[in-house]
C-alpha cells in the first residue's frame, strides 16, 4: 500500500526541476518515467530501474535501497519537523555516487547520502527550497 | 506601525529575553526508533492543503503578482506582510521583475488567488560538474548545457560534504561534482551562485 | 591524398559514436533529456531512434573503412552530417536546454564544438566521396604523411568531442590551477563573519525549529545582527492570528561548531505587537526541557 507507514529508507533529499519549466532545468523532458512535473508531488528514486541504478550507483556509498518503479507513491517525513508529503516516483535520481559520505544532521542526529530527489512542489511541502537538502525518513 | 529600526529593536530585546530551547546534549540524544513507533506523525494541516504555483511573472500590480505557469496555468499571488520572498537572499516584492521565474507555496483564497507564505524567485538547484574556475565565475557543465555560475562576494558559499557553509571557495576542484543552489538570471541565462555543495 | 585518407578518421568517429549508442546502458536517461522528445514524445521511441541511429553509424563506418574508392559511403556520410547539423540547429532553437545525445553519453552539451564536429562529418564525407583509392593504399604509398594527417584528423575530432574533455582539457586546467594558484582562494574564512546562510542552515536543523514548526509558515523574511546575536524573523500563524516568529542565534554559531545550539524563540502577535508568553511550541515528547528566562 503506497504512502503508508512501513519503513523503506532514510537519508538526504534534495530537489530538482522536471517537465515544462522556466530557466535551466535538469529533466525538462519529463524525467525517465515521463510525466514528471515541477508543480506536482513527484520524486526521483535511485533504484527506479536497472538502467537507473547504473547512473546513480548508490551501492558505491553503501546504500542498497530496494527497487521502486515508476508511479510508486512514497511517504516522505522531514526528520526535524515531522512534515510529511507523499510523492509519486517519476524520474531516476539523484546521483548518489557523487556525494558519498555527505551528512545532514538535525539536532545531533545525522542522515548521510543523497537518496531521494523531490520536485519543487513536494520539497516545499516539507521545507524551504533555499535549504537545498533535508534529512528525511521514507516509507512505502 | 513602527518604523523598521524601532521595530527591530523591540523584536531584538523581546527575542533575547525570550524562551530558550536547550539542545539535547546534556540530556541524551533523541531516540530515532520512537519515530517508527508513532504511526501518525504530527502533520500541520495547513501544509496538507497548501497551494503551489510555478511559472514566470507577467505583471506586477501593487502587491499582486500575475504568473504564467509553464504548462499554461495562470496564477495571481497576493503578497502580504506574512510572505517571505527569496531572490538570492530574503528581499521584498520590489526586487521582483517581469520575466522572473518563481515557485510559491501558500494557501488558496476563495476568490481564486493564492496567498503565498513563501516565494522563491528564479531559484534553481542543479547537479553539475565544474569545468573551469575563474576569479568571479565558475564554468559548469549541467546535464544539458554549459552554464556560467557567477560568484558573488559576500554571498556565495560552499559546503564540503555537508560541512557548514563557508565563504572559502578554494576547496573547489576542476571536474568536481557539485550541487548548485542559485538564482537564474533571465537576461543572460547565467546563474548567481548562492551555495555550492561539493561532492567528489 | 587527403581524400583517400579521410575515410579513416571519419570511420573511426562514426564507429565510436555508433557503438556508444548501441552499447549505452544509460540510454533511457539520455533519451529523456534529448530534443527528440519534443518530436516523438515517448522515451522508449527516442531510445529506439538513438539505437537505430547508432546502427546506421556503425554500418556506415564499416562501409567507409572497407571502401576502395566508391563514392557512395562518402556521400551517405555527408548526408548524415547534414542531418546532424539540421538536428542540432533544431534542438538549439526549440529546446536550448536539451541534451545532444550525440555520443550516447549523458553529459554532452550542444555547444559550437558539436556543430563543428557535425560540420567535419559533412566535410569528411564529401572528401571520402571523391577518393580514388583505398585508405590503406594511401598509407602504404606515403606512410609518414598518412600517419601525420591521420593523427591530425583524430586530434581535431578529439578536441571537438566534449566527452573526451576529462582526458586532456580538465587535467590541463587543473595543472594551470596548481601553477598559478586557485582563482577563488586567498581569503581567510575565519576572519569573515559567519554567512547568514550558515546561520539559517543551523537554525533549520535545530530542536528550536522542530518545536516551532507548527507555528512557522514562511521562509526567512528578514535578518539582522544585534549584540552578538543574529535575529531571524519568520511569519507564522498562532491560534488563527498572524504572528512573527523571531529566532535569536549566536552570530558565530554554525553546524560545525555548534551541533546542538541553544536558540531563543519568541512569538509576537503581528496585530497587537505583543509577545505571546507561552506559545504552542511542539516540545518533543521524550524528555522535559529546561526553559531559561
Amino acid at each position: 500500500m503506497a504512502c503508508s507507514t512501513t519503513y523503506l529508507w532514510r537519508g538526504e533529499t534534495t530537489w530538482f526541476c522536471c517537465g515544462p519549466a522556466w530557466g535551466p532545468c535538469g529533466s525538462a523532458g519529463g524525467g525517465a518515467c515521463g510525466g514528471c512535473r515541477s508543480d506536482s508531488n513527484h520524486a526521483a528514486w535511485p533504484n527506479a530501474s536497472a538502467a537507473c541504478w547504473d547512473v546513480t550507483r548508490p551501492d558505491l556509498c553503501g546504500e542498497n535501497m530496494p527497487r521502486r518503479g515508476c508511479g510508486f507513491v512514497l511517504r516522505v517525513r522531514h526528520q526535524c519537523t515531522n512534515a510529511v508529503v507523499c510523492p509519486a516516483i517519476r524520474d531516476c535520481g539523484p546521483r548518489t555516487q557523487s556525494f558519498c559520505g555527505e551528512l545532514t544532521c538535525c539536532n545531533g542526529v545525522c542522515r548521510s547520502n543523497r537518496i531521494l530527489d523531490l520536485t519543487p512542489k513536494a520539497f516545499s511541502a516539507i521545507g524551504s527550497l533555499s535549504a537545498g537538502k533535508l534529512p528525511v525518513w521514507i516509507y512505502n | 506601525m513602527n518604523p523598521p529600526i524601532d521595530r527591530r529593536r523591540f523584536l531584538a530585546s523581546a527575542a533575547v529575553s525570550g524562551a530558550t530551547i536547550v539542545g539535547a546534549s546534556a540530556l541524551g540524544a533523541l531516540d530515532p526508533a520512537a519515530a517508527f513507533a508513532d504511526p501518525t506523525p504530527s502533520l500541520d494541516p495547513a501544509i496538507d492543503t497548501a497551494a503551489f504555483a510555478e511559472g514566470r511573472v507577467t505583471q506586477i500590480k501593487g502587491s499582486a503578482l500575475e504568473v504564467a505557469g509553464s504548462s499554461g496555468d495562470q496564477y495571481i499571488l497576493q503578497i502580504t506582510n506574512g510572505t517571505s520572498i527569496w531572490k538570492v537572499h530574503p528581499t521584498t516584492i520590489d526586487a521582483i521583475e517581469v520575466g522572473d521565474g518563481l515557485y510559491a507555496r501558500g494557501v488558496d483564497m476563495p476568490d481564486g488567488t493564492i496567498a503565498p507564505d513563501a516565494v522563491w524567485v528564479n531559484i534553481v538547484n542543479l547537479h553539475c560538474t565544474i569545468s573551469a574556475i575563474g576569479r568571479d565565475r565558475i564554468q559548469l557543465d549541467h546535464n544539458n548545457n554549459a552554464l556560467v555560475g557567477n560568484v558573488l562576494t559576500g554571498t556565495t558559499t560552499a559546503s564540503y560534504l555537508g560541512g557548514a557553509q563557508t565563504p572559502d571557495l578554494s576547496g573547489l576542484k576542476i571536474g568536481q561534482a557539485v550541487q548548485v543552489l542559485g538564482a537564474w538570471r533571465p537576461a543572460d541565462d547565467s546563474v548567481d551562485i548562492v551555495t555550492l555543495w561539493a561532492g567528489h | 591524398m587527403l581524400a583517400d585518407l579521410s575515410p579513416l578518421p571519419l570511420g573511426v568517429l562514426l564507429g565510436w559514436t555508433g557503438l556508444a549508442k548501441l552499447t549505452s546502458r544509460t540510454l533511457l536517461r539520455t533519451a529523456s533529456e534529448s530534443a527528440l522528445m519534443r518530436v516523438l514524445h515517448d522515451v522508449g521511441k527516442v531510445a529506439l531512434a538513438l539505437r537505430a541511429l547508432g546502427a546506421v553509424e556503425v554500418g556506415l563506418a564499416a562501409a567507409l573503412l572497407a571502401n576502395t574508392g566508391r563514392p557512395a559511403p562518402g556521400v551517405a556520410a555527408a548526408a548524415l552530417g547534414v542531418g546532424f547539423l539540421g538536428y542540432l540547429g533544431y534542438a538549439r532553437v526549440t529546446a536550448p536546454d536539451s541534451s545532444c545525445g550525440c555520443s550516447g553519453g549523458t553529459e554532452t552539451p550542444i555547444t559550437w564544438r558539436a556543430f563543428a564536429r557535425a560540420g567535419l562529418v559533412v566535410a569528411g564525407g564529401l572528401l571520402a566521396a571523391v577518393a580514388t583509392g583505398a585508405w590503406w593504399s594511401a598509407v602504404a604509398d606515403r606512410p609518414l604523411a598518412a600517419v601525420g594527417i591521420g593523427a591530425a584528423g583524430l586530434t581535431v575530432i578529439a578536441a571537438l568531442s566534449t566527452d573526451l574533455d576529462h582526458l586532456w582539457l580538465l587535467p590541463l586546467r587543473r595543472a594551470k590551477l596548481r601553477l598559478l594558484g586557485h582563482p577563488l582562494g586567498g581569503i581567510d574564512a575565519t576572519a569573515w563573519p559567519v554567512p547568514v546562510a550558515a546561520t539559517v542552515e543551523l537554525l533549520e536543523r535545530s530542536l528550536a525549529w522542530g518545536a516551532a514548526a507548527p507555528v512557522v509558515r514562511s521562509a526567512l523574511i528578514e535578518h539582522w545582527d544585534h549584540e552578538g546575536w543574529r535575529l531571524l524573523r519568520y511569519a507564522g500563524v498562532c491560534d488563527a492570528r498572524p504572528v512573527s516568529v523571531v529566532f535569536a542565534v549566536d552570530v558565530k554559531a554554525t553546524i560545525d561548531n555548534s551541533p546542538v545550539p541553544a536558540i531563543r524563540v519568541t512569538v509576537v502577535d503581528e496585530l497587537t505587537q505583543e509577545v505571546i508568553p507561552e506559545p504552542p511550541l511542539d516540545w518533543p515528547k521524550h524528555r522535559p526541557l529546561p526553559l531559561l528566562n
